[in-house]
């Protein structure tokens, strides 16, 4: 790349290389337009590089080791011994496979990759600053764009990531060696996903939360089975505080100080404080205003039904599109980001977006709940399936937790779906189908599921509605 | 003040949808309860919505021409509050319960669609909502509960209002069809039209094709981007030189020229046409149709209502022959009562009606409609004259009620307005015999052994043979020519 300013165009420009930034690229090349990816940092974004992907990899090392290590009732005996440099090592392999994937899968499909930082000089140019010093920059023309930026971390007051003792969830699964104790800001889903790896691995974890409450947004007794099985790892709770500050104290550790509402203070000692209060949107960095494109006053880009800003040929997808900040909720924008800016008449017409949560159990939503769908004015009926009835669940040795399903009365249109317990993530798809499709409880009940497996429950659950399970009394 | 809803009521036996012609109320109008407050249109005739309440108009929710679903809420109303109803009559309260009932019988089946206009419909089935730019919250489904398939989303589309356009890219049937047939027929410097299914082009190329009016899957190219055929504007323009003008001579002598090349206009079949479909199919299919056909010689019957007509005119009556038909069926009716009847094959019963109620078909624009003339046997030719020329023109103008299209026990349809002799009506179930009329003409006729020319008046005599026997039939055309040969036996 020779030094100094060279313009080029595209039709389309994606600048990010997330899961919405790669997944909009490709399809837009697969339209058969000119598409050019501008990415700052490293492909596949924070999900494949500090989100996700590593944090999946994580939680099913030590779940691994957790279990090997408490599996007397079943007859196995052993202390695994881990080593988190190796541990590391096999995340880190996991993610690159997965990052080297998509620039491969990018240059496949002809998207032309740029490295560097996009900036807007007006509604129809970006500049895309190289690197480091002396690296140059280019502007780049473009008939549309697609924001892709994502978001970072919040940082509270009194806690800069830049020092060494304060964790962000990417800072956490960089470490290189095991804090004995952390305190844990924050119990939202990063929180206690991040909370339970580090208790499974012996870290002593105390977790301090401003609301009353684990997992903010989730039902009561979906939280509850959640917050007692992390109690049962060791994890301490201290809700109704909010963390303060925190100072070095002797030997290397530190004291983290949060105050309740009545501003009593309490103080909490520790090897390293995580702070996973939240993420905001990266924005501030790409001179929307010479494209004059808006954003709200926290920062998102509000944007249509076709993922359009206020800017007509200028796209805003994924996090940086407002929340959920979810990665399948960025692809799907992407896809159809990059179908709309090829003409085609695509449409966020999605009824809803599943999510999950990788803690112990986990928990995975889709839809509404019922409070919702009554507060939408449905007259609902719900049914459930405990996983202690589960004959899959037992042998797995874990059965907490229950599927509950919110339907429509009348004709049995599912609504929604409240999953808690072993592999709640991917028992969500079925339910999820469930409600893209205007499926019934008659249609997941009268389909036949495998045995012995836990997708039986979610059958199960559909007949409860019914009024028609097996396994379980009717109410 | 309270807010009450209402729902577009069931208008008519079997109605399940109605098209709301006009409003006649707005947002803010005092209405009394009964005053008209809108014109709905069943599968059957034009009525009038009635206000059930006191009220002021609140909202109006549906737009003149849309097709509204019995049950749907159509208008809401500010009414006097709950207090007053202490003091209301049991009449007035009688009334209250009626509409709630109806409320609240509708609400459960109408519940899936309230709230926020959630739509139970497949991914697929909305995308190509979107693709033929339909609004997937208009589409009635057909599916459990109402859920709604591709073929509901390509039904409204065909039947909806408004003409859809296909979108770029999506070739429908014909216009792929018009596309290659043109190019068969095209002088040999064209190129032939291709048919793809999918076709890369960038979005400036899209655009040309738009302007020109090109499908982009049907210009030929030798071009591939990743496998899939590419096509730049220079061959869109080309296309549209060579290729595409070979469409026009074939669709001209098609008949069908539009410039869209349409070569098959699509119809909505709904409403009158559809309810016309389905009777005839019903009839034609269950009840086995005899037609008897003969002619009667009406010379008489022409001098007398010649005679006849001036004084009827003087008393604003204008008389047609279709009066002194309707009396001489009464005739043969009271003589042969089998041809006056209903069969209800559930009761394994038939009944014969003791009472004349004769149905007269008309042409109308939207289709055929069969006004009821009640009670022809206690009715003079005067005033059967004057409530047959009442019910046919109101008939086309689509001011007929429901209730004076009901209720018929013999049916006449008067084809030989038109033209013709003789033709096969199809009864008009649960009916069981309808008399087809052809036109009234001068014919050769055969009397005292020399051929002569006499008026005529051919008659088409179709029954159901599961009640009527062919004997009857002949015996009742037989009876019905008597009188009509010799009109003074009416006077009788």
């Amino acid at each position: 790349m020779v030094v100094g300013d060279i313009a080029t165009g595209t039709d389309v420009l994606v600048i990010g290389a997330g899961p919405g930034g790669y997944v909009a690229a490709i399809r837009a090349a697969q339209n058969g337009l000119d598409v050019t990816l501008v990415e700052k940092d490293a492909y596949g974004g924070t999900c494949l590089n500090y989100g996700c992907i590593p944090s999946k990899a994580y939680i099913t090392a030590t779940d691994v080791a957790h279990e090997a290590g408490n599996a007397e009732e079943m007859g196995i005996h052993a202390d695994p011994a881990v080593d988190l440099a190796g541990m590391r090592d096999w995340k880190d392999g996991v993610v690159d496979q997965l990052t080297g994937g998509v620039e491969k899968l990018c240059k496949a499909n002809g998207v032309n990759l740029v490295e560097g930082k996009a900036s807007f000089a007006d509604e129809n140019k970006v500049r895309v600053a190289h690197g480091g010093e002396g690296q140059g920059s280019e502007s780049i023309e473009f008939e549309h764009a697609i924001i892709a930026t994502g978001s970072r971390p919040l940082q509270i007051p009194g806690f800069e990531f830049a020092d060494d003792d304060v964790w962000s969830s990417r800072d956490a699964l960089a470490a290189e060696t095991l804090p004995e104790s952390l305190v844990v800001v924050g119990a939202g889903y990063i929180g206690m996903e991040l909370s339970t790896v580090f208790a499974k691995l012996g870290v002593e974890v105390t977790v301090v939360e401003m609301l009353d409450d684990v997992l903010p947004g989730y039902e009561d007794d979906v939280a509850r089975v959640v917050k007692k099985r992390a109690e049962e790892l060791g994890i301490a709770f201290n809700f109704g505080e909010a963390a303060q500050g925190w100072e070095e104290s002797g030997a290397g550790g530190i004291t983290v100080t949060t105050e309740d509402t009545e501003g009593e203070e309490s103080t909490y000692s520790a090897d390293k404080v995580l702070v996973a209060v939240g993420r905001s949107p990266v924005t501030d960095t790409l001179e929307l205003d010479a494209a004059g494109v808006e954003t709200d006053d926290k920062g998102f880009i509000p944007t249509d039904d076709q993922a359009r800003t206020n800017v007509e040929n200028i796209f805003a997808i994924g996090d940086v599109a407002g929340e959920p900040m979810l990665a399948h909720k960025a692809s799907k924008e992407g896809i159809v980001a990059a179908e709309v800016a090829a003409g085609e008449p695509a449409a966020l017409d999605y009824q809803a977006i599943p999510a999950a949560v990788f803690t112990d159990p986990e928990i995975a939503t889709v839809g509404m709940t019922r409070e919702e769908a009554d507060e939408a004015g449905f007259s609902t009926v719900v049914g459930k399936f405990p996983f202690n009835a589960s004959g899959r669940a037992l042998t797995t040795g874990h059965a907490d937790g229950f599927v509950r399903i919110v339907a429509e009365e009348d004709a049995g249109f599912i609504l929604g779906a409240q999953i808690v317990g072993p592999e709640a993530s991917e028992l969500i798809a079925e339910l999820t189908l469930a409600v893209e499709m205007g499926a019934t409880l008659e249609d997941v009940a009268s389909t036949i599921h495998t045995h012995p497996t836990l997708a039986e429950a979610v059958m199960e659950a559909a007949e409860n509605a019914m009024g028609q399970a097996i396994h379980t009394l009717n109410r | 003040m309270g807010t009450k809803e209402f729902k577009l009521p069931d208008v008519g036996e079997g109605v399940a949808e109605g098209e709301l012609v006009s409003w006649l109320v707005e947002a803010g109008d005092a209405v009394t309860e009964d005053q008209p407050v809108a014109e709905v249109e069943t599968d059957k005739a034009l009525v009038e919505v009635p206000s059930p309440y006191n009220g002021t108009v609140k909202e109006l929710f549906a737009e003149e021409g849309e097709i509204v679903p019995v049950g749907n809420v159509i208008i809401s109303f500010e009414v006097e509050g709950e207090g007053d109803e202490v003091d209301t009559t049991a009449a007035e309260s009688e009334v209250e319960e009626e509409v709630q009932d109806l409320e609240s019988d509708d609400e459960a089946a109408e519940a899936p669609k309230a709230p926020e206009g959630r739509v139970f419909a497949p991914p697929s089935a909305r995308r190509l909502a979107r693709e033929l730019g339909v609004d997937i919250t208009d589409v009635s489904g057909t599916g459990p509960g109402g859920r709604i398939s591709d073929a509901d989303v390509r039904a409204h589309a065909k039947g909806g209002d408004e003409p859809s356009e296909p979108a770029a890219g999506e070739p429908t049937a014909p216009e792929t069809e018009a596309a290659t047939g043109g190019a068969e027929t095209a002088p040999a410097t064209s190129q032939p039209a291709a048919s793809r299914q999918q076709t890369l082009a960038v979005p400036a190329t899209r655009r040309v094709a738009q302007e020109l009016g090109v499908d982009l899957d049907a210009v030929p190219t030798d071009e591939t981007r990743d496998g899939e055929a590419f096509v730049t504007a220079e061959q869109v323009r080309a296309f549209a030189e060579n290729g595409q003008p070979a469409q026009a001579p074939a669709a001209a002598s098609n008949g069908a020229a539009t410039e869209a090349g349409a070569r098959v206009e699509t119809v909505p079949y709904r409403g009158v046409r559809r309810t016309i479909g389905n009777q005839m199919a019903k009839s034609k299919y269950t009840a086995p149709h005899v037609t008897h056909h003969d002619a009667v010689v009406i010379d008489e019957l022409v001098d007398t209502r010649r005679d006849l007509k001036e004084i009827a005119e003087e008393k604003g009556t204008k008389l047609t022959y279709m009066a002194f038909v309707m009396k001489a069926i009464v005739a043969g009716l009271k003589e042969y009562p089998i041809l006056n009847s209903e069969l209800d094959e559930e009761a394994e019963e038939i009944r014969v009606k003791n009472y004349y109620n004769i149905g007269i078909a008309v042409a109308t624009d939207a289709g055929l409609m069969v006004p009821v003339v009640k009670d022809v046997d206690k009715k003079g030719l005067l005033e059967l004259a004057d409530e047959v020329n009442d019910l046919a023109s109101r008939a086309r103008d689509r001011k007929i009620t429901r209730e004076e299209m009901q209720g018929g026990t013999f049916t006449i349809t008067n084809f030989g307005a038109i033209g013709g002799e003789y033709a096969t009506p199809i009864i008009n179930v649960p009916e069981t015999a309808i008399l087809g009329l052809g036109g009234i003409e001068q014919r050769p006729v055969v009397q005292d052994g020399e051929v002569v020319a006499a008026h005529t008046l051919p008659l088409s005599l179709t029954i159901d043979h599961r009640v009527i026997d062919g004997a009857e039939a002949a015996a009742f055309t037989n009876t019905v020519m008597e009188y009509l040969e010799n009109p003074t036996k009416l006077l009788l």
